[in-house]
C-alpha cells in the first residue's frame, strides 16, 4: 500500500484539481507543493484553499463540544463523525514532467480522476523552484482567496527547500518586482509577506 | 395553482386564539392526572384488581412495575455498541407497466468507549418478479406488496438488517439494536389482512427477527428496542380513567354508552401520556414499565411488547421493548442508558436512528433517475415500457 | 567564455541615438555610486565593440508611484529586492568608436558611424581597451595622463598634435600651468619641433611655482640642451640671480603702427589716435615715427604738432597712450642686437626659446612684444618656406608659438589683423603653429576657435565660454556634462586631433623626482619604463 499517498482527486480540470483526503487532519499546507498524475505525467500543484465539511451538501456541521474536553474527545464520543466528514483541497496546476523534463506551463491533459495526489519532498520542491517563470501563472489567476497570500506562502514554503532560504527569496522578490512594476501597491504587500 | 398564504394566515390566527383558551383546560386537566396517577400508585393492587374486571372501550396498559415509579438513567457501560436501521422505499409505480419496488435500508452501526468506530451503510434491494412482489398463501391468493404494505414488509427487513448486525458484531461488547417506530404491528391490527399475510409479516417476519436477538440474549448482552419520538398514544391515561371511574367493574357499554364527554374519566381525557409524563419526570428518568394491551399482541409470545416512557431534554419519547428484555434487569437498564445518552448525542433524537434515516433517505431526484434508469435498460434490452399519460403529464409542467 | 566578469559588467542598453548617445539599464548588483561621469566604458555590441564615454548618471523607477510611495527599504529585504528592479540607474554614454570584433582583436579604432544593438552589454572599460584606442607610449606618443578611475595611460600622438594649433584652457587656478608645461616637454621629448614660449608670468625658462608655493622645475632644466631662456628684464634676471642666454631689447625703430593698434583698447587710445598713428607713420616713416613722435612729446614743440593737422584732443590721448610705453625699459631708441634674427637663431638651430618677462608681466609689454616679435618672425618664416619649396630646398623645422591671454590677441574684431589671427588661419603652410592658453575662450573669435586642432580643457564655470570650446564638436551637449563635471585641480578634457576620441584625464604628476626622470630627455624614447641601454645613459 502507498503510504506517501494523501489524497485523491475527485475533480479536475486544466488550472486546477481538487482532491480529497484520507485522513480528516490530511490536509497540505496552504501554499505547499502537491503531486498528481495526468494522461502526460505527473502534475505538479499548489495547494490554494482546503476546507473540512460534511460529506452530505444538505448537513451542517454542529457545535457538540459544550461539555467536551477537547476536540479530540468530541470525535471520541461520536464515532460516526469521522465518517460523516471530509477534507479536501483545492490545487492550482503550476507545471508537469514529461519524461524526464519538467515545464513550468499547463499540461496538455488535466490531472487523471482518482489519481493519488502526494506531498512533493524538498528536493522536488527544490528542482521545480530552480526556475520561477510559473509565478506570473500565479499572479493571474483569479482564486476564491487572497492570492497573494497564497503566493506568499507557497515561497516561505519553497525557501526552506533551498539551501539559503533567504536568497531564494530575495531572487523570488526580484522576480515578482519584474511582474508587478506596476503595482508597487501589491508587491510591497506581497514581499512584507516574505520576511520572516 | 399556489397556496395563497395571506387566506390562510386569519384562519392560522384564529386557531392559536382558540388553543390558547384550551391550555388553561388542559393544565387543570393534567393536574389531575398527575394527582390520579399518584393515588393509583399508592393503591396499585386495589387498581389491578379493577383492571382484570374491568370492559372499556380503549386501550389500556398492562402494569408491571408502581406506575409512580421514577428511574434514573444508568451509566452507559465503558465499551458498548449501538445499531440502528431505518429504510425508505421507492414504491411500485401504477404509471409504470414494469412490477418493481426497491427498499432502501440504512443501517448505522458505532462502538462507542476504548476503541471508538463507526460504520455507516446503505443498502439497496430492488424487488421484481411476480413471487416476490406478492404475498402468496398456500391455496394461491395473494396480495401485492405496495402500499401500506410495503411499509410493512420494509419494516421487517429494516429489523432483518438490525439483527445481522447485532449478531455479527463483538461478542464480548454489550450491543443495542434500535429501531424507529413502534414493534406493534399497528397495520395487521384490525383485520384487513388475511391471516396468511399476517403470518407472513408478523411470525415468519418480524417475530423471526426478534428470535434472532433473543438467541444471542442468551450469549451475551444484547438486546433490541424501538424508539417512538412524539408519541401520541394513550394506553396509560386510559388506566387512570378507570381509576378514576366510580363505577365497579368498569363497564363502558353499560354506564356511559353514546356518552362521549361529561363522564367523570373524561376528567383525565383528551391527555396524552406523554404529557403526564413530562410533568411526572425528570430529565434522564423513564417512567414505570407497561405491558402493551393491543390484539396483535397476542401473537407475539415471548416477544410480547412493553413499553416506558424517558424524559429527554427536549421531549417525552416512548421505547418498547420485548417482554424478554424487560424481565431483564440488566438489558433493559442497559437500554434506557443507552437511549439517553443517544439522544444527547443526537441533539434530542437517537444520533445511530437519524444517521441511519440519513443513509436510508431517497429523495425525489433519486426516485426520478431510479425510473429513468429502469426505463433505459429495459429499452436497451428491448424490453416493453408503458408509461401512462398521466404520469406523461406530470413530467412537464405545460400551459 | 565571456569576457564580462561582475565586477565589469554595468548593464545593458535600453534605448537611445547616435548624436544624443546611448541609455544603459544598470544590473541590478551595480549602484549609481560606482560610476561616475567621464568615465570609459565598452559595449558588447552584436557585430562590433563599441567604445564610449559615460556623460550622464540618472535615476529611475518602474514605476512612477514607487517613487511617491516607496517600498519600505527599512526591511533590508524589501530593500535588497527593490533594488535593480524597482528602481535602477541609468547610463548615459555617448559611443565614439568602433573596434570590430573581440576585444584584443588587430583593427584600428573607427569613428562610430551607428549605435550598438538592443540589450548589448555593457562594462568598464579595460586597461587593454584603453590602449588599443589611444596606443601605447613610445617614440610619438606622449604620456598626458590617466583615465578616470584607471592606471592605464593615455598618451597624445604629439606629431598629429602640432600639425594643427592647439588650445589649453580653463578658469584660473585649474592647472593650465601645468598642463602647458607638460605639454611642451612633450613636444621637446617627441616631436621634432622647436618652440617659442612668451612666458608672461616666468613659469616656463627654468623653474616654475607649484600651486602649493614649492619650485618645479622649469623647460630648461629638464632639457638644458634645447632650451634656451630669453628675459626681458634685467633687473629681473639680476634680483633672481639667473643668468639668461639673452637679454631682448626692442627699439623703436622696430615698431609698426599695426603693433600699436592692438594695444588701442589696453592704452586707452581713440580709433581717431590710431589713425593719427598711420598717418605719422606715413610722414616720417615706418621706422622713425615712434622716435619722432617722442620727440615731440619730450620737446613739447606746438607748432610741429600744429603742423601735422593733429586735434589738441587727439594728441593728448596720444601722448597719454604713448607714454606708457616709455616705462617700458626694454624699449629702447634702438636696440643693440636684432632680438628677432637672434631668436631665429636658436630656433632653426633647434633649440627652443623661453621669452620670460620678468617684471613686465602686465598686458602692455606682454601684447606689444608678443605680437611684435611674432609677426616679424613669421614674415621671416614665409619667405623662407617659399624659397625652400621652389628650389627644392630643405625646408625651415616646425615652430610653436605659445602665447597666453590669447584672447588678447585672437578676439573677433582683431583676429583678421593680427599676425596670430593668420597662422591660425593657414595651419601648417609656413610650418608654423600656435599653442593657445587662454581663461575666457569665449573672448576668441570662433573661427580660429575651430582651427584649433585639439583642445585641452579644464574646468571652466562660465557657459558661454564652455559652449566656445566645444563649438562645432560632435557630441557637443554631452561633452558639456561631462565638462562641467571635472575637478577643479588635475582634471582635464581632451578632444581632438590628437586623439582617436575625447578622454577625461587626471593629469600626470609634475614635481617629484620621479616625473623629472620621466619627462627628461631619458624618457624621449618610452618614458617609465627604462630600458638597459637607458640605464647606461644615466
Amino acid at each position: 500500500m502507498d503510504i506517501d499517498k494523501i489524497a485523491e482527486v475527485v475533480e479536475t480540470s486544466n488550472s486546477e484539481f481538487v482532491a480529497q483526503c484520507y485522513e480528516l487532519e490530511g490536509v497540505p499546507a496552504l501554499g505547499s507543493m502537491v503531486k498528481t498524475r495526468g494522461k502526460e505525467g505527473d502534475i505538479y500543484g499548489i495547494v490554494y484553499t482546503s476546507a473540512t465539511h460534511s460529506i452530505e451538501p444538505g448537513r451542517r456541521i454542529t457545535a457538540r463540544g459544550h461539555k467536551a474536553a477537547s476536540d479530540a474527545d468530541i470525535f471520541k464520543e461520536n464515532p460516526q463523525l469521522a465518517k460523516l466528514l471530509c477534507s479536501d483541497f483545492h490545487a492550482l496546476v503550476v507545471g508537469h514532467k514529461h519524461g524526464k523534463a519538467v515545464y513550468q506551463y499547463l499540461p496538455p491533459s488535466p490531472a487523471s480522476v482518482y489519481a493519488f495526489v502526494y506531498s512533493c519532498k524538498p528536493d522536488e520542491v527544490r528542482l521545480f523552484t530552480q526556475s520561477l517563470n510559473f509565478l506570473s501563472l500565479l499572479l493571474d489567476s483569479k482564486l476564491p482567496v487572497a492570492t497573494d497570500e497564497v503566493i506568499a506562502a507557497f515561497l516561505r514554503y519553497a525557501s526552506r527547500a533551498h539551501p539559503t532560504p533567504q536568497d531564494f527569496l530575495v531572487g523570488a522578490g526580484k522576480e515578482l518586482a519584474w511582474l508587478l512594476s506596476n503595482d508597487i501597491r501589491r508587491l510591497d504587500s506581497i514581499l512584507k509577506r516574505l520576511t520572516q | 395553482m399556489t397556496l395563497d398564504i395571506t387566506q390562510v394566515y386569519s384562519q392560522i390566527e384564529a386557531m392559536a386564539g382558540e388553543l390558547k383558551s384550551h391550555q388553561a383546560e388542559f393544565a387543570r386537566k393534567l393536574d389531575t392526572a398527575v394527582a390520579t396517577l399518584k393515588t393509583a400508585s399508592a393503591n396499585q393492587s386495589t387498581l389491578e384488581k379493577k383492571l382484570e374486571k374491568a370492559r372499556a372501550t380503549w386501550l389500556v396498559a398492562g402494569l408491571k412495575e408502581d406506575m409512580g415509579l421514577r428511574r434514573a438513567a444508568p451509566a452507559c457501560p465503558p465499551d458498548f455498541i449501538v445499531s440502528a436501521s431505518d429504510g425508505s422505499h421507492i414504491d411500485v409505480d401504477r404509471h409504470h407497466s414494469a412490477r418493481l419496488f426497491l427498499l432502501n435500508l440504512g443501517l448505522v452501526h458505532i462502538q462507542y468507549g476504548s476503541r471508538p468506530d463507526a460504520e455507516l451503510t446503505t443498502v439497496p434491494k430492488l424487488y421484481f418478479g411476480d413471487d416476490v412482489i406478492a404475498i402468496r398463501s398456500a391455496d394461491g391468493r395473494e396480495e401485492l406488496i405496495q402500499g401500506p404494505l410495503l411499509g410493512i414488509v420494509r419494516g421487517v427487513e429494516e429489523c432483518r438488517c438490525l439483527a445481522d448486525d447485532v449478531c455479527a458484531s463483538e461478542a464480548a461488547l454489550p450491543a443495542v439494536g434500535l429501531i424507529d417506530g413502534s414493534l406493534i404491528m399497528w397495520g395487521l391490527v384490525g383485520q384487513r389482512f388475511e391471516d396468511y399475510v399476517i403470518e407472513y409479516l408478523l411470525d415468519k417476519g418480524l417475530l423471526q427477527q426478534l428470535d434472532r436477538f433473543y438467541g444471542l440474549s442468551k450469549k451475551r448482552q444484547a438486546a433490541v428496542a424501538s424508539y417512538i419520538s412524539f408519541p401520541r398514544s394513550t394506553d396509560v391515561v386510559n388506566v387512570l380513567r378507570l381509576q378514576v371511574c366510580p363505577y365497579d367493574p368498569v363497564d363502558c357499554d353499560r354506564h356511559c354508552k353514546g356518552k362521549f364527554e361529561g363522564r367523570e374519566c373524561d376528567a383525565v381525557g383528551g391527555l396524552t401520556d406523554r404529557a403526564v409524563f413530562d410533568r411526572l419526570l425528570s430529565e434522564g428518568e423513564r417512567s414505570a414499565l407497561f405491558v402493551s394491551t393491543s390484539s396483535i399482541i397476542e401473537r407475539y409470545g415471548v416477544h410480547r411488547v412493553c413499553f416506558f416512557y424517558v424524559k429527554l431534554d427536549s421531549e417525552v419519547a416512548r421505547v418498547e421493548v420485548p417482554l424478554w428484555v424487560a424481565d431483564k434487569e440488566q438489558l433493559l437498564d442497559l437500554v434506557h442508558a443507552v437511549v439517553v445518552d443517544q439522544c444527547k448525542k443526537g441533539f434530542g433524537y437517537p444520533v445511530t436512528l437519524s444517521e441511519a434515516h440519513e443513509q436510508a433517505v431517497v429523495t425525489g431526484a433519486d426516485r426520478q433517475q431510479f425510473w429513468d434508469l429502469v426505463d433505459r435498460v429495459m429499452q436497451e434490452g428491448d424490453l416493453s415500457v408503458e408509461q401512462s399519460l398521466k404520469q406523461r403529464s406530470k413530467k412537464v409542467r405545460w400551459i | 567564455m565571456t569576457d564580462s566578469t561582475q565586477e565589469t559588467r554595468l548593464g545593458t542598453i535600453i534605448s537611445g541615438s547616435l548624436t544624443a548617445g546611448v541609455q544603459v539599464k544598470m544590473d541590478p548588483s551595480r549602484s549609481v555610486e560606482d560610476v561616475a561621469v567621464g568615465r570609459y566604458v565598452a559595449i558588447k555590441g552584436e557585430k562590433k565593440r563599441f567604445f564610449g564615454l559615460i556623460t550622464d548618471v540618472s535615476l529611475e523607477a518602474v514605476d512612477p508611484h514607487a517613487l511617491v510611495m516607496p517600498p519600505d527599504i527599512s526591511d533590508p529585504f524589501i530593500a535588497k529586492v527593490v533594488s535593480g528592479t524597482t528602481t535602477y540607474g541609468k547610463l548615459n554614454i555617448l559611443p565614439m568608436l568602433t573596434i570590430s570584433g573581440v576585444a584584443g582583436a588587430a583593427g584600428a579604432p573607427q569613428p562610430a558611424k551607428t549605435v550598438p544593438s538592443h540589450f548589448s552589454e555593457v562594462e568598464l572599460a579595460t586597461q587593454a581597451d584603453v590602449e588599443m584606442v589611444f596606443g601605447k607610449e613610445d617614440k610619438r606618443r606622449f604620456f598626458i595622463g590617466n583615465p578616470l578611475d584607471m592606471e592605464t595611460k593615455v598618451c597624445l600622438d604629439m606629431e598629429e598634435l602640432v600639425k594643427r594649433s592647439n588650445g589649453i584652457f580653463g578658469k584660473s587656478g585649474t592647472g593650465k600651468t601645468f598642463l602647458t608645461r607638460l605639454l611642451l616637454i612633450g613636444m621637446l621629448q617627441k616631436s621634432r619641433t622647436t618652440s617659442l614660449i612668451f612666458d608672461m608670468h616666468n613659469e616656463y625658462g627654468w623653474e616654475g611655482t607649484s600651486e602649493k608655493q614649492t619650485k618645479v622645475k622649469g623647460l630648461k632644466q629638464l632639457f638644458p640642451g634645447k632650451v634656451a631662456v630669453f628675459s626681458l628684464d634685467e633687473d629681473y634676471d639680476r634680483r633672481r640671480k639667473v643668468k639668461s642666454d639673452f637679454t631682448v631689447k626692442i627699439g623703436y625703430d622696430e615698431i609698426e603702427p599695426e603693433d600699436i593698434e592692438l594695444l588701442k583698447n589696453i592704452l586707452n587710445l581713440t580709433d581717431v589716435s590710431v589713425q593719427t598713428i598711420y598717418e605719422l607713420a606715413r610722414r616720417f616713416g615706418d621706422s622713425k615715427w615712434l622716435d619722432s613722435v617722442f620727440d615731440l612729446f619730450d620737446s613739447g614743440d606746438r607748432e610741429s604738432v600744429k603742423g601735422l593737422d593733429i586735434a589738441e584732443g587727439t594728441w593728448r590721448n596720444l601722448k597719454r597712450g604713448l607714454s606708457m610705453l616709455r616705462r617700458l625699459k626694454f624699449l629702447v631708441r634702438h636696440a643693440p642686437e636684432d632680438a628677432v634674427s637672434t631668436i631665429l637663431d636658436y630656433v632653426t638651430n633647434g633649440k627652443s626659446v623661453v621669452l620670460q618677462f620678468g617684471g613686465y608681466d602686465d598686458l602692455t609689454a606682454y601684447v606689444l612684444v608678443a605680437n611684435l616679435l611674432t609677426r616679424r618672425i613669421f614674415n621671416v618664416y614665409r619667405e623662407k618656406v617659399d624659397i625652400a619649396s621652389s628650389a627644392d630646398i630643405k625646408m625651415p623645422d616646425q615652430l610653436v608659438i605659445t602665447i597666453e591671454e590669447a584672447h588678447r590677441f585672437l578676439s573677433p574684431d582683431i583676429a583678421a589683423q593680427t599676425t596670430f589671427g593668420r597662422i591660425a588661419r593657414e595651419m601648417r603652410k609656413y610650418n608654423v603653429t600656435m599653442l593657445v592658453i587662454d581663461q575666457r575662450p569665449s573672448g576668441i573669435d570662433e573661427e580660429v576657435m575651430s582651427q584649433l586642432g585639439t583642445k585641452i580643457t579644464c574646468l571652466l564655470d562660465n557657459e558661454r565660454d564652455v559652449d566656445a570650446v566645444l563649438t562645432g564638436v560632435s557630441g557637443k551637449s554631452e561633452l558639456k556634462s561631462v565638462l562641467s563635471k571635472l575637478e577643479s585641480k588635475q582634471q582635464a578634457l581632451i578632444f581632438g586631433h590628437a586623439l582617436p576620441m575625447p578622454v577625461v584625464v587626471r593629469v600626470r604628476d609634475y614635481g617629484s623626482a620621479e616625473s623629472y626622470k620621466e619627462l627628461g630627455p631619458a624618457g624621449a624614447s618610452e618614458g617609465g619604463k627604462k630600458d638597459k641601454a637607458d640605464d647606461l645613459w644615466e
